[in-house]
C-alpha cells in the first residue's frame, strides 16, 4: 500500500501535475509566518478552515519557544512538507535547533510533522502513543486522500518519550504538563511558567467550530473548568487566534453545551441524523468559522450514541 | 461426458442469450442523471430483472436522495429517501453503486408515507439511488453522490470489540410520534445487531433481514427487506399511517440466522386528544 501510494504520486508528479495542479495548488509551498505572543515565544496561526487541496492542511496551531537550551516545539502540521518549512522558519526566526517536539494529541494535522524533527526528542501522553499506533496510518491514508501531493513522503513517526513527568525546564522556561481529556482519550495543555502562554491543543478553539470526532464531551467539560482555574497570561488555542482574555475557554464550552443540548433535543423529539444537522445556529455562534459542517460531522460523531441513551427500551428479540 | 457436453451447451446458450439480450436491453436505459459508471450493471441486475416488473425507467427528480456530501463516518452514513411526489409507491430499493454489496434495502410503504431514514456503510465514494417503482410499474429514480475515505464494508463491526454484544442482541428502542395534524405518525425504531457484512475477515455475514410493521389489529402498516449495507445497530425512521384507534405499532422481523425480533411500541394519541369534548 505505502509503496503503491508513493509510485502513484510519483507518476502522477512526473507525467500530469505540471498541466493540471497548479490550477489549485500552485508550488505545495506552505507560506508559514511567526507570531510573536510573548517573550521567546512564537506561534503560528493555521487558516480557520478544513482540510483543502488549496489549504494543503495548514489549518492548525503550532508553537514554538526559543530558550537557552534550544528551541520547544508544540505540535508540528499536517505534513512532511509542514514539517521541513516549520523547521526552516523556525530556523530563521532563532537562529537556533529544536531541543523538544510536544505532540498535543494524536489527530493528523497536530502530528505528520514530526518525522522532520526525529522521534527521540518528540514527547506525548501514553496514551496519545497507544492511539498513534493503532490509528496513525489510517490517519496518514485519510489526508493523503484529501490533500494529494501536499503529503508527498510524509509518513507517521511515533513519539519515543512519554509524558509521565510534572514538567520539563529548558533554558528560563518551565514547561508544565497538564494531562486532561474531552477532545480526545489524552490532551496535553502545557502552561510555560516563565511567560505564562497556555497551550491548551484542541481543547480550546476560538472563532472556529470545535471538532468531536473522539470527543467525550463531560470529560471535555471538566478539562475546560480545570484550565481556566490554572493561572495563565495568554490562552494559546489549537485553532484560532491567540487569545488574552479566556474567551477561546469560554466559547469552546458554551458552543459544545449548546450543541450538546440540541442533538439532545433532536432525539427526544424525534429527528434523524439529517434533520438533526439542521439545527439553526444562535446569533452568537455565527460568525464562527466552518460551523455548519461541524455540526453535520459532529452529528455523526455524537448522535448514535445519544440514541442508544434517549430511545426508549421497548423489548429484546421476541420477548 | 455426456454432462459435460450438457453444460457446455447450458454454458453456450447462456453466453448466447447475454449476447442476445444484454446489450438489447442497456440500449434502452435512460442515460444515468447520476453519471455513475455502474449503471447499466444496477439497472440489469437489480431492477430490470426484479420480479415485480417494471421494464421502463425513468429518471425522476421529484425522487429525493440525501445524504451528506462527505462521510463522516465510512460505518454510519445517513440517508433519508423521499418519494412523497409520486403518486402510487410500490416499493423503494435504495442501492450503493460501487459498494461490493450494491443492494442497501427494499421498501414497501403499504400503508405508510412513502419515505424514510436510515444510516449505511460504504467501502468507498459512491452513488446513492433510490429506485421507485410505481403503479404503472415504472421504475423512477433519484440519485445523489457520497464522497468516502471507504472501507465501511470490510471492517469489523464495533460490536466485535466488545465480549458483550451477543447478551444485548435484538434489543429494540422505539418510539412512536403523533402527528395530530395527520393520520403518518412519525416511528424511529433502534435495534442492537451487529450487521456484519461478511467481508470482513473470519466473520461470516449477520444481519437483521426483514422488519415488519403491523397495527394491533393486524393491519400491514410496511415491510422493509434489509442487506448487508444498512449499518450496525440499524437505526430507521419511518411513517405508518394510524388511525386514532390505533394505541400501538407491533414490529416483528429476523436476522439471517433466524433470531426473531418481536417487539410492540406504545403509540398513545397525543394528549391534546384530551382537549376534544
Amino acid at each position: 500500500m505505502d509503496f503503491f501510494r508513493r509510485t502513484l504520486l510519483a507518476g502522477v508528479g512526473s507525467s500530469l501535475a505540471m498541466p493540471i495542479l497548479p490550477s489549485f495548488a500552485n508550488s505545495f509551498a506552505y507560506d508559514l509566518k511567526a507570531q510573536r505572543i510573548a517573550e521567546n515565544s512564537y506561534v503560528i496561526v493555521g487558516e480557520t478552515e478544513f482540510f483543502t487541496m488549496k489549504n494543503g492542511g495548514n489549518i492548525v496551531n503550532i508553537a514554538f519557544i526559543s530558550t537557552k537550551d534550544g528551541v520547544v516545539v508544540i505540535d508540528t502540521g499536517p505534513s512532511r512538507r509542514y514539517g521541513i518549512a516549520l523547521k526552516k522558519l523556525i530556523k530563521e526566526t532563532t537562529g537556533q535547533d529544536v531541543i523538544r517536539v510536544y505532540n498535543t494529541h494524536f489527530h493528523p494535522d497536530h502530528f505528520l510533522g514530526n518525522q522532520v524533527f526525529g522521534a527521540e526528542k518528540i514527547a506525548a501522553l501514553p496514551k496519545t502513543i497507544a492511539g498513534l499506533k493503532t490509528t496513525g496510518e489510517g490517519f496518514s491514508d485519510n489526508l493523503y486522500r484529501l490533500l494529494g501531493d501536499w503529503m508527498r513522503a510524509t509518513e507517521v513517526t511515533i513519539p519515543e518519550i512519554e509524558v509521565t513527568f510534572s514538567s520539563e525546564k529548558f533554558g528560563a522556561h518551565r514547561f508544565e504538563m497538564l494531562p486532561m481529556s474531552g477532545h480526545t482519550d489524552a490532551d496535553l495543555a502545557i502552561l510555560d511558567h516563565h511567560t505564562g502562554v497556555l497551550y491548551t491543543g484542541d481543547l480550546c478553539f476560538l472563532d472556529r467550530a470545535a471538532t468531536t470526532p473522539h470527543a467525550n464531551l463531560s470529560k471535555w467539560y471538566d478539562s475546560l473548568k480545570e484550565l481556566k482555574k490554572i493561572p495563565h497570561k495568554i490562552v494559546f488555542p489549537g485553532h484560532g487566534p491567540a487569545d488574552p482574555t479566556d474567551r477561546s475557554i469560554e466559547q469552546t464550552e458554551s458552543y459544545l453545551r449548546w450543541l450538546e443540548a440540541e442533538l439532545i433535543a433532536s432525539v427526544k423529539s424525534g429527528k434523524d441524523m439529517i434533520e438533526a444537522a439542521k439545527m439553526p445556529i444562535p446569533k452568537e455562534f455565527q460568525s464562527i468559522k466552518v460551523i455548519h459542517d461541524e455540526i453535520e460531522r459532529s452529528v455523526a460523531h455524537l448522535y448514535p450514541n445519544l440514541e442508544e441513551k434517549l430511545l426508549p427500551f421497548v423489548g429484546q428479540g421476541n420477548k | 461426458m455426456i454432462s459435460f457436453i450438457k453444460n457446455s451447451l447450458a454454458v453456450t446458450l447462456m453466453i448466447g442469450s447475454f449476447f442476445l439480450f444484454g446489450p438489447a436491453r442497456a440500449a434502452e436505459l435512460p442515460e444515468d442523471s447520476a453519471k455513475s459508471v455502474m449503471w447499466e450493471f444496477v439497472a440489469n441486475e437489480f431492477l430490470l430483472s426484479d420480479k415485480d416488473g417494471g421494464q421502463k425507467i425513468v429518471m425522476d427528480d421529484r425522487i429525493l436522495v440525501h445524504t451528506p456530501k462527505l462521510a463522516e463516518d465510512q460505518m454510519n452514513i445517513p440517508v433519508h429517501v423521499d418519494a412523497r411526489a409520486v403518486k402510487t409507491v410500490r416499493k423503494i430499493v435504495v442501492i450503493a453503486d460501487l459498494n461490493p454489496l450494491p443492494k442497501v434495502l427494499t421498501y414497501y410503504p403499504e400503508n405508510s408515507e412513502a419515505r424514510l431514514s436510515f444510516r449505511i456503510k460504504v467501502e468507498q465514494g459512491t452513488t446513492v439511488r433510490a429506485a421507485v417503482l410505481d403503479g404503472d410499474g415504472v421504475w423512477r429514480i433519484g440519485a445523489t453522490y457520497v464522497d468516502a475515505a471507504g472501507g465501511g464494508c470490510s471492517q469489523p463491526a464495533m460490536a466485535h470489540g466488545n465480549d458483550g454484544w451477543v447478551d444485548r442482541l435484538a434489543e429494540v428502542r422505539a418510539k412512536v410520534w403523533r402527528n395530530p395534524a395527520s393520520e403518518a405518525a412519525k416511528m424511529r425504531v433502534s435495534i442492537q445487531h451487529p450487521m456484519d457484512t461478511g467481508l470482513a475477515d473470519g466473520i461470516p455475514a449477520f444481519f437483521v433481514e426483514k422488519l415488519e410493521m403491523k397495527s394491533p389489529q393486524g393491519a400491514r402498516l410496511g415491510r422493509i427487506f434489509i442487506h448487508e449495507p444498512v449499518s450496525e445497530n440499524p437505526t430507521i425512521t419511518l411513517f405508518p399511517k394510524l388511525q386514532s384507534a390505533t394505541d400501538r405499532v407491533l414490529i416483528q422481523g429476523r436476522d439471517n440466522e433466524g433470531n426473531l425480533i418481536k417487539v410492540s411500541v406504545p403509540a398513545p394519541v397525543q394528549s391534546s386528544a384530551l382537549l376534544v369534548k
